[in-house]
């Protein structure tokens, strides 16, 4: 009993405290002079290309707060490559059945946490409840529209407090063409170059055909979004291919089709550096259910060529554990990784906390303990090696807010969306203070308040994307 | 529009040379020719009679007797003209009223004299040994020539198998081992051309210029040559040589032959049966049917192609062939019609190993990959039919035409079955393999089609004009090609017995690709041969204009098999369905630029003289320009950058070919000629073809390429079918076209795009050629030693210390693609009239070469060296008929691929794949054996 007395003095007096803090206030309301949008995009009418005779409507700009802009069916809105379209807090930009949104240039989505921006489809209702639709029939992975294209001269590209849905229609030969970035992509956000900058930070990326989230080669700084209902038979929520280089941090991902987090070095191109990604304090949910095909991962993927670390984060019945691939190999030489949780409500989840085949070395500092038992790991253990982890399953229960476990009442993969769940922790979690903060995140990235990485959160002292003081994931 | 105008022009011309007209006359002149050594009659010699400003022709009849008459009274010259044979000296006499019949016998040497430039036209039986020895011997340029009576004797029934006996030439070789396209002197197949009778011919590839060889049966040919030095008169896009097809022209007498034979590849068996398929009902695509907006389902397809394979376990081939010729008309009209037929049934068993698109940094730089290791098996039907006919007509004694048709059709069934039971590659592991099954029914229908108006007129004493008026249509067409896919993970416990199997992938192609070429052109030559500072010296002058239409379209529909169903060897089972109903949709087919419009004009002018210099040294030279002007557009939407364009270059082309004459039978050639090689059609046209392993896509911007060709050659003909040839040459090769893996955007797609290296290439080596006959016994032997070389930037992945991995461009020099150090033939022949029996035991070495280019550092794929034995007989049975036979491949030789990395250093996983190894510092990745082929019949001559 003693050991509860302390904590929840300190909860009682936060919340005294906050709950002051509450009633004291104080209130400004100065004057202060903002210069009118030199550029203010037109919400008159939709952005429309039908009348051009291609499907090219060309913007650049300012969006801005407060209002909606609608793009017309089947086209592609483009910024060229010297123009800048900047979504000021606020806006929401309707996307037209079958159009895209190709940034040659700049795009800047500055949504806030007061005024988040919208790029989605109107009208469409949400059906988040666990089993609540098929796959086949959930217009989260219909794939609407084409989605977001960061070409190959796309130097920046900045997704602030932003909704991104029901994207990753095939993008076809004609917005394929005007992207330059490959054919037959199904994503809802590309980005194709290596010397541009990928920002994402407290954003949300709802629904996605593919690999919602590819990013053929660039700079990356991916930080506190939430991700759902990803991918709709396959695909990798964050796929990082050869040229990428950055930190994935404090993601919250439920339901992805294959895995979360990816990195390979496949298709580097010369210029371009090795594939090196640094992920941390993400929480993986139900992972790699609507993947077909059998050993490609739920969580985080490391092969072929690819340099990282992963730390602190946390997978929750994904069909697969942390998965290092040993042909093509990672480059494992430049590839560490520790202070991972992993929770099995089944012996088949637990079966596979290390995938059978692949070269994931077993940590000291893993969660369950690599030493739990006689059967985990048994002595003789090699790498990829089939093992009995009957006794590792629902062991060191989470604790989170919101998500009983182990789960009752519906199958694994039909836990796809966040709903009602809450994966913050409770002070009891056994992931606190579990996390390994010596490790830096890798910044690549330009830091500004609009036109950068607007916070580099570090590592946290507990496991997965919610610490307990409040800071990491935002949602 | 320019054709009509050209048309009309010719038309003038035509009618201009029906105007001309003769007198009558009284007397008589006669006499015989002959061979001046042999005292052979020279039957189809042409004796050339002038008097009084007019001239006469007469051919040489069967006993070399030839007459004039109704002659006038007065003085006349006379010379006797032969291919092969140098002109006779001007014989001048004066006819009298006393003189009724004169007689003038003529000899002739056969030296001294060339056959004419323009076009090589044989009147008489050009088909025997002898005949082309005077040939290659008298022609201006360095040529090698194989006679009809050479071919009929070889143990090859097409025309690309034939090539490989010739100097200096080596053949690519289809998946079932036939051969296919001819390097020549380490130049492939994009740097030669293929002439039908000295007429460009379009090729019906899909992409390419080139005339895939492998179309033409051998035995409608006369003779076959290979050129290698062009004179201005030629047309210039032939860096590498010349294949010109001189097919059989009509005989001097009644002719009649027909030959029929049987056989079999030994590569079948009940246990590996070869394996038919019928051809899918559906010959156009649902998008061709109902236009492209139509929304195609699963309905609207037929798997016949797949569904219909049946196993024979001794298919049977059969050839057969028939030609029919004669003279009417008091000789002057002559009609050849010449038929073949084959149908032959080949294979191959090949094993491979399909590299990953990129190789891996660990453990050594650029170690390749592996993701799938496929025993293939590939069972071939090609069925061939052949026809032409030759008209001409002698007007008068100064006009001639003769009309020229040829069709040609192949039909390829080609079905293709992949197994891959070891499962290599990313997602599989010692526990879990990824396996893919894949079975391909590919029908693939070539046709060329050429007409050919030609007209010879002489303008008086010393001006002679010859013209072609020619129509052309190649054809391909890819109907319905069906591939199924299948790609599944099995799970295996640790005893390695499989516990599951999930279905990965299930796909079905339907796949439509039709292209045709459409050629109108026009050649004109004027020739004048006056005499300066009394020596003969011939001026030629003339141009061709081609207009070319080509259209392609090209169509895959791809379906998927939901997952859910296994695949038990019955795919009738798998529910197919487009993934989303808007991809049956033709519009939304993402090859539209694959469906394009190319016209091309191209216009040739030329200047050339020919002169003794010295009495023993003949100079051919002078200058041709050619005119380029290509327009291309694709179906590609308004916003895809390269859609449409227009392509336009003019070249210079000079020449000079030196003949030195040692003695009569000795010849030292020396030549100089710029050529040009023009981009393929779908190379140049942003095309987008999916590849074995990367995909292709075309790049408007390509540059043509030049070269500067420089060859010297020593000749010596003791007599009969005896030779002795040396030469050299010497190529610098501008702007070639090499291909290199670019970008397409993210990782996944990186694509072959070729590209004009910014270095130039250089390609040298010598050629020796010897045949002796030593009574009934001959042997021959050629031998080419070829060095090519050009540097290209390769990528080079690599693990940096500091860097850590990474991709970088490095410069590696390589030989020319296709092109082999050494390459050999040597035969034995056996020629016994006595016995009425022919043999030759025939055998051909090609060395190693480069057989692909890889766009990675060191990991070229090296064809290892090749040699191959074959066997053919003919033995007269009785008067006129006689029984042959040809073995093919006695020794059942493999075809090999080897990288030229050290297998042992491949990671130990990729180690258990790899297969039976044999050279400790290569990795053996691909072997094909296609063992022996038997052919027996008769052939009938009359």
């Amino acid at each position: 009993m003693k050991k509860y007395i302390i904590p929840v003095i300190c909860i009682l007096m936060a919340a005294a405290f906050s709950g002051c803090q509450k009633w004291k206030g104080e209130h400004m309301d100065i004057y202060s002079y903002t210069p009118p949008a030199a550029n203010p995009v037109s919400d008159k009418a939709p952005l429309s290309c039908s009348s051009s005779g291609s499907t090219v409507i060309p913007v650049k700009g300012t969006m801005l707060t407060g209002k909606t802009y609608t793009v017309e069916d089947g086209c592609d809105l483009v910024i060229n490559p010297t123009d800048t379209l900047l979504m000021q807090p606020g806006v929401t930009l309707n996307m037209g059945v079958g159009s895209s949104l190709i940034a040659l240039g700049t795009l800047v989505s500055n949504g806030s946490k007061n005024q988040p921006n919208w790029i989605t489809v109107p009208g469409i209702v949400k059906n988040d409840a666990p089993g609540g639709l098929t796959a086949a029939a959930d217009p989260a992975y219909a794939g609407k529209w084409k989605g977001i294209i960061g070409g190959p001269t796309c130097n920046l590209l900045v997704l602030r407090w932003t909704h991104v849905e029901y994207a990753g229609l095939t993008e076809g030969k004609a917005t394929s063409t005007i992207a330059g970035s490959g054919t037959g992509n199904q994503y809802s956000i590309l980005f194709a170059n290596y010397n541009g900058n990928f920002i994402m930070e407290d954003s949300w990326l709802y629904g996605g055909v593919d690999d919602p989230i590819r990013i053929s080669a660039g700079k990356i700084a991916i930080f506190r979004n939430t991700f759902e209902k990803n991918g709709v038979s396959g695909g990798d929520c964050l796929n990082a291919k050869g040229g990428t280089v950055g930190t994935m941090a404090y993601n919250m991902f439920m339901g992805t089709a294959t895995n979360g987090q990816k990195a390979s070095n496949k298709g580097q191109a010369t210029g371009a550096p090795q594939t090196n990604i640094v992920m941390y304090n993400n929480t993986f949910v139900s992972g790699g259910y609507r993947q077909v095909q059998s050993g490609r991962g739920g969580c985080i993927n490391f092969e072929e060529g690819a340099a990282g670390m992963y730390y602190n984060n946390v997978a929750i019945n994904c069909r697969f554990g942390y998965r290092v691939v040993g042909s093509p190999v990672a480059d494992v030489a430049h590839l560490s990784y520790g202070n991972n949780y992993q929770w099995a409500d089944s012996l088949s989840v637990a079966n596979q906390f290390y995938p059978t085949g692949y070269i994931t070395q077993p940590q000291s500092t893993d969660i369950p303990s690599i030493t739990t038992s006689a059967k985990y790991l048994p002595a003789n253990y090699t790498l990829g090696s089939i093992y009995d982890g009957s006794d590792v399953v629902q062991k060191n229960n989470p604790m989170f807010l919101n998500f009983p476990l182990p789960t009752v009442g519906h199958p694994l993969y039909q836990y796809s969306a966040i709903g009602n769940f809450n994966f913050h922790l409770l002070a009891s979690s056994p992931l606190i203070g579990k996390g390994n903060t010596s490790i830096k995140p890798l910044i690549t990235v330009p830091l500004d308040k609009i036109y950068g990485l607007s916070d580099a959160t570090l590592p946290g002292t507990d496991l997965g994307a919610y610490q307990l003081n409040g800071s990491g994931n935002q949602h | 529009m320019k054709h009509p105008y050209f048309l009309n022009r010719l038309l003038l011309l035509f009618s201009i040379c029906l105007l001309f007209s003769f007198t009558t006359m009284a007397q008589t002149i006669r006499g015989k020719v002959t061979d001046a050594k042999t005292g052979e009659p020279l039957t189809g010699a042409t004796v050339h009679l002038t008097q009084d400003g007019l001239s006469k022709f007469v051919a040489v009849n069967l006993n070399g007797a030839y007459s004039f008459k109704n002659l006038k009274n007065g003085p006349y010259k006379l010379q006797v003209n032969y291919v092969g044979y140098g002109p006779s000296k001007v014989k001048e006499g004066n006819i009298t009223s006393a003189s009724d019949v004169i007689t003038v016998n003529v000899a002739l040497q056969d030296a001294d004299m060339q056959m004419t430039e323009i076009q090589v036209k044989a009147q008489a039986n050009k088909e025997s040994d002898g005949a082309v020895r005077s040939i290659e011997k008298n022609a201006p340029m360095v040529i090698n020539v194989l006679s009809a009576n050479t071919i009929k004797l070889l143990p090859d029934v097409t025309v690309a198998n034939a090539l490989q006996r010739v100097s200096g030439v080596t053949i690519q070789r289809s998946a079932s081992g036939e051969g296919r396209y001819a390097i020549i002197r380490g130049m492939d197949q994009r740097y030669n051309s293929t002439l039908v009778n000295g007429i460009k011919i379009p090729s019906p590839d899909a992409q390419y210029r080139f005339v895939p060889m492998d179309i033409f049966p051998s035995e409608m040919l006369e003779r076959l040559e290979v050129i290698k030095a062009l004179t201005p008169s030629m047309e210039g896009d032939a860096i590498g040589g010349v294949m010109n097809l001189v097919m059989k022209s009509a005989p001097s007498q009644f002719t009649l032959s027909a030959n029929v034979s049987g056989g079999f590849s030994t590569l079948f068996s009940s246990s590996r049966p070869f394996v038919g398929f019928s051809a899918s009902p559906n010959s156009k695509s649902p998008a061709a049917i109902n236009g492209n907006s139509y929304a195609a389902t699963y309905a609207d397809f037929s798997n016949k192609a797949l569904a219909s394979d049946k196993n024979i376990s001794t298919p049977f081939s059969s050839t057969a062939g028939i030609t029919i010729g004669d003279r009417f008309l008091n000789r002057k009209l002559g009609v050849i019609v010449s038929a073949s037929y084959q149908n032959i049934y080949r294979g191959s068993n090949s094993k491979q190993l399909t590299p990953n698109a990129q190789p891996s940094a660990i453990p050594l730089p650029n170690s390749p990959q592996f993701s799938d290791a496929y025993d293939r098996t590939y069972s071939t039907q090609t069925e061939r039919v052949g026809i032409h006919n030759k008209i001409d007509y002698a007007i008068n004694n100064n006009n001639k035409i003769s009309l020229y048709n040829l069709y040609i059709h192949q039909s390829e069934f080609e079905s293709r079955f992949t197994s891959d039971t070891l499962g290599l590659g990313l997602n599989s592991t010692g526990l879990s393999k990824q396996i893919t099954i894949s079975n391909r029914s590919m029908l693939t229908k070539q046709s060329i089609y050429n007409s050919t108006l030609h007209g010879d007129h002489w303008l008086g004493n010393e001006w002679r004009l010859n013209w072609d008026g020619v129509y052309s249509e190649a054809t391909r067409h890819q109907p319905d090609r069906t591939e199924f896919f299948y790609d599944a993970n099995k799970t295996l416990n640790n005893s390695g017995a499989v516990t599951a199997e999930v279905d990965n992938n299930t796909q079905l192609d339907h796949h439509w690709e039709n292209n045709r070429d459409k050629d109108i052109s026009g050649y004109a030559n004027l020739i004048y041969t006056p005499k300066i500072a009394g020596k003969d010296v011939e001026f030629s002058a003339g141009g061709l204009y081609r207009h070319k239409v080509r259209d392609a379209d090209y169509i895959t529909y791809s379906l998927t098999g939901g997952k859910s169903t296994l695949f038990n060897n019955n795919f009738n089972s798998i529910p197919f369905a487009f993934n989303s109903a808007a991809d049956g949709i033709g519009a939304n087919n993402p090859d539209l630029q694959n469906n394009y419009h190319v016209r091309e004009n191209d216009n040739a002018e030329y200047l050339q003289v020919k002169f003794d210099l010295f009495p023993k040294l003949q100079v051919l030279g002078g200058v041709r320009i050619e005119n380029t002007d290509l327009t291309y557009a694709t179906q590609s939407p308004e916003t895809v950058t390269q859609r449409s364009g227009n392509i336009k270059y003019t070249d210079v082309l000079p020449s000079i070919h030196l003949k030195y004459q040692l003695t009569d039978n000795q010849n030292i050639r020396a030549s100089y000629y710029a050529a040009i090689s023009r981009p393929g059609f779908g190379e140049q046209v942003p095309y987008k073809v999916t590849g074995e392993y990367y995909d292709q896509v075309g790049n408007p911007y390509l540059k043509h390429i030049t070269a500067d060709n420089y060859d010297v050659r020593y000749e010596f003909f003791p007599g009969g079918a005896d030779q002795l040839l040396l030469g050299s040459f010497y190529k610098k090769i501008y702007n070639p076209i090499e291909y290199f893996v670019v970008r397409d955007g993210g990782p996944s797609s990186q694509v072959i795009k070729p590209q004009n290296d910014p270095g130039n290439a250089t390609n040298y080596g010598f050629e020796a050629l010897a045949t002796k006959f030593f009574g009934v016994i001959g042997f021959s032997i050629n031998y080419t030693y070829t060095h090519s070389r050009i540097t290209t930037n390769k990528l080079l992945y690599s693990n940096d210390p500091t860097l850590g991995l990474q991709q970088t461009n490095v410069n590696e020099t390589r030989p020319l693609q296709g092109q082999a150090d050494h390459v050999g033939n040597a035969s034995v022949l056996y020629k016994s009239a006595k016995l009425g029996l022919d043999m030759q035991l025939a055998f051909v070495y090609t060395g190693e070469r480069l057989a692909q280019v890889s766009p990675y550092y060191n990991l070229d794929f090296y064809q290892h060296a090749y040699n191959q034995l074959d066997f053919s007989f003919e033995k007269t049975i009785a008067k006129r008929f006689s029984f042959y036979g040809k073995v093919n491949n006695i020794t059942n030789a493999a075809s090999k691929i080897y990288l030229k990395y050290p297998h042992g250093s491949l990671d130990a996983k990729q180690q258990e794949f790899l297969g039976k190894q044999d050279i400790a510092g290569q990795t053996l990745v691909q072997s094909d054996y296609y063992k022996t082929l038997f052919l027996g019949g008769f052939r009938y001559k009359l």
